[in-house]
């Protein structure tokens, strides 16, 4: 089973990205939770630069991984990273009743050994026989823990299993919290697990082929990162502070233009040729 | 990369005793790991209940385990009409029939167990029968492929010689009869794995959330179960597409023999992350 076909050549080593990226994520996510704790929600739009961060890094894995022929398509990792970093994420957030600034690392600790021993399964029970296939199922998780975590502090502003699973309403002076309305009870989670995953198993899906290069990959997954940040930060409006959701959702519509700009340059770049084929302009002549 | 490199090795049907046992062992020290944890008081419900909860969780992803096997996978291949199957992968499938069950289940949990079993495992049928039913549609009124299965000479159940349908060059097209009534019994597996790993973690998470005195609970647990339920079939469902390697025709295909190997990774897989989802409400 280990037909190594090779991605791009070129570029930054995949060690020296995934640090880069886990680097990016951890520090962006302590600067959130940090901000959370000292009762402000205006940093929660460092949960996108670490989900972005996150992507970037699980990316370069999937890229690493795929390149041996899993057989079963590239979607598969990124359903299978953000089902493993679900779990992780979750009960790291439990852990913040000991100390909030724990779970970041938490997380990323639990989803390694989840991961681990789902790379284990593969590679020698179901006899995958691919070398960096323990290794590369225990970085997908920790990617799609870190990378749910980043979208759940945009849309919330924290991580803690309190802030997951109560509403704050303020009603006739009091403040009421609500389990019912919660990120976890009404679902929302749900809608960032997806938009994690997919932003996860897009890019490559979409590059892959004899002349992927890995600059343009990296663009494609910083625009989808910043893509699924904006519908979090669009929610983050019933969760958090007004001025907070719009810093956020200004944050991450600049970042989407900014790398859907860069993309589309490094796809006209990297293009035999390029008709611009105008299809509405002419067609009344 | 899917479509180029999917070739098989020649070992890759093998059964894999020594990892099997290890696995195996680990599945059981999870188990035990939960009855501890209930024993000392960390997971609410005594001793007992976190473990019959894991036992439930394991044997409901042993069950999705078995279901993907029968649903017959096309791939890339069956969309251009080279192979017998639905045009898409293991995972999405799986998803699909498994998600589409969970739900019906979910629904039904308030009925009674067996009522939301039964209305997990119905839904799930129901979704791939009616997938099956317009991707054959679309086979042969749209691209004008008849079905013919490319592994057998003749259909098991209703007896029909596949040869002179095949078209030459390729491995069978369409979706046969047999591959038909596989894609249906992994969608009743698939459904009913789905929402046994449901039921007992809603159960669960009801009991440890009432010993905890939180008022209004019931939304958050369905929550909570949910979205672990969902995370937990997605692991099991892609574990079980790396086990068929790509495609499969349905229970008539040689790779279906493979399924053992996938109970046993369902069963490791389905232990740590049961183990780590009741650890997430453990009382601190």
């Amino acid at each position: 089973m280990s037909v190594k076909v090779e991605a791009s050549h070129d570029g930054i080593p995949h060690n020296k990205v995934m640090a880069m990226g886990l680097v990016l994520a951890l520090v962006s996510l302590y600067i959130a939770v940090a901000g959370s704790y000292a009762g402000y929600d205006y940093l929660a739009f460092f949960g996108g630069i670490a989900a972005v961060g996150a992507l970037i890094w699980g990316n370069s894995t999937i890229k690493k991984l795929c390149s041996y022929g899993i057989g079963t398509g590239v979607p598969s990792a990124g359903m299978l990273a953000f089902g493993s970093g679900v779990i992780a994420m979750l009960f790291a957030a439990k852990l913040a009743a000991i100390n909030p600034f724990i779970v970041p690392i938490a997380g990323l600790i639990i989803a390694l050994i989840v991961g681990l021993i789902l790379g284990w399964i593969s590679n020698s029970v179901l006899n995958m026989k691919i070398p960096v296939m323990t290794r590369s199922i225990a970085e997908l998780a920790a990617v799609g823990c870190l990378a749910l975590m980043g979208l759940t502090v945009v849309a919330i502003g924290g991580l803690g299993f309190d802030q997951l699973t109560t509403y704050t309403i303020p009603i006739l002076g009091l403040t009421v919290e609500l389990y019912a309305f919660s990120y976890i009870a009404t679902g929302i989670i749900a809608v960032s697990f997806m938009l994690g995953a997919i932003a996860l198993q897009h890019p490559f899906n979409a590059c892959l082929g004899p002349g992927e290069k890995q600059d343009r990959t990296n663009m494609l997954t910083i625009e989808c990162g910043f893509l699924s940040m904006i519908v979090m930060a669009v929610i983050s409006f019933a969760f958090i502070d007004m001025i907070a959701a719009w810093i956020s959702l200004i944050i991450a519509l600049i970042g989407w233009y900014w790398s859907y700009k860069k993309y589309f340059a490094l796809s006209k770049r990297d293009a035999a040729a390029w008709l611009d084929a105008k299809p509405f302009s002419d067609a009344e002549e | 990369m899917s479509a180029i490199a999917a070739k098989p090795a020649g070992n890759a049907g093998a059964f894999q005793p020594v990892a099997s046992v290890i696995a195996i062992i680990l599945a059981v020290i999870f188990i035990g790991a939960a009855y501890f944890l209930g024993n000392s008081g960390i997971l609410a419900g005594g001793a007992m209940l976190p473990v019959t909860t894991l036992v439930g969780i394991i044997v409901g992803a042993a069950l999705i385990a078995f279901g993907v096997h029968f649903v017959p996978v096309g791939g890339a291949p069956a969309a251009m009409g080279q192979s017998p199957g639905i045009a898409t992968g293991v995972a999405m499938l799986a998803t699909g029939a498994g998600l589409a069950g969970l739900f019906g289940g979910a629904w039904a949990a308030s009925l009674g167990f067996g009522v939301a079993l039964a209305g997990g495992a119905i839904g799930g049928g129901l979704m791939m029968a009616i997938t099956c039913l317009m991707v054959n549609i679309s086979y042969v009124y749209g691209m004008g492929i008849p079905a013919a299965s490319g592994k057998v000479e003749k259909d098991p159940i209703t007896g029909d010689s596949q040869a002179e349908y095949k078209s030459q060059g390729t491995e069978g097209h369409g979706l046969p009869f047999i591959s038909y009534v596989g894609g249906v019994i992994g969608g009743l597996f698939g459904g009913l794995g789905g929402t046994l790993i449901y039921i007992e973690l809603l159960e669960f998470y009801n009991a440890s959330f009432s010993a905890a005195n939180m008022e209004g609970f019931s939304s958050l647990a369905v929550g909570l179960a949910g979205i672990f339920a969902i995370g937990m079939f997605l692991v099991i469902a892609v574990l079980s597409a790396y086990n068929i390697t790509g495609t499969i025709e349905g229970p008539h295909d040689p790779k279906f023999k493979r399924f053992p190997r996938a109970i046993i990774a369902a069963i490791c897989a389905s232990g740590i992350c049961g183990l780590v989802a009741l650890l997430a409400v453990a009382i601190l």
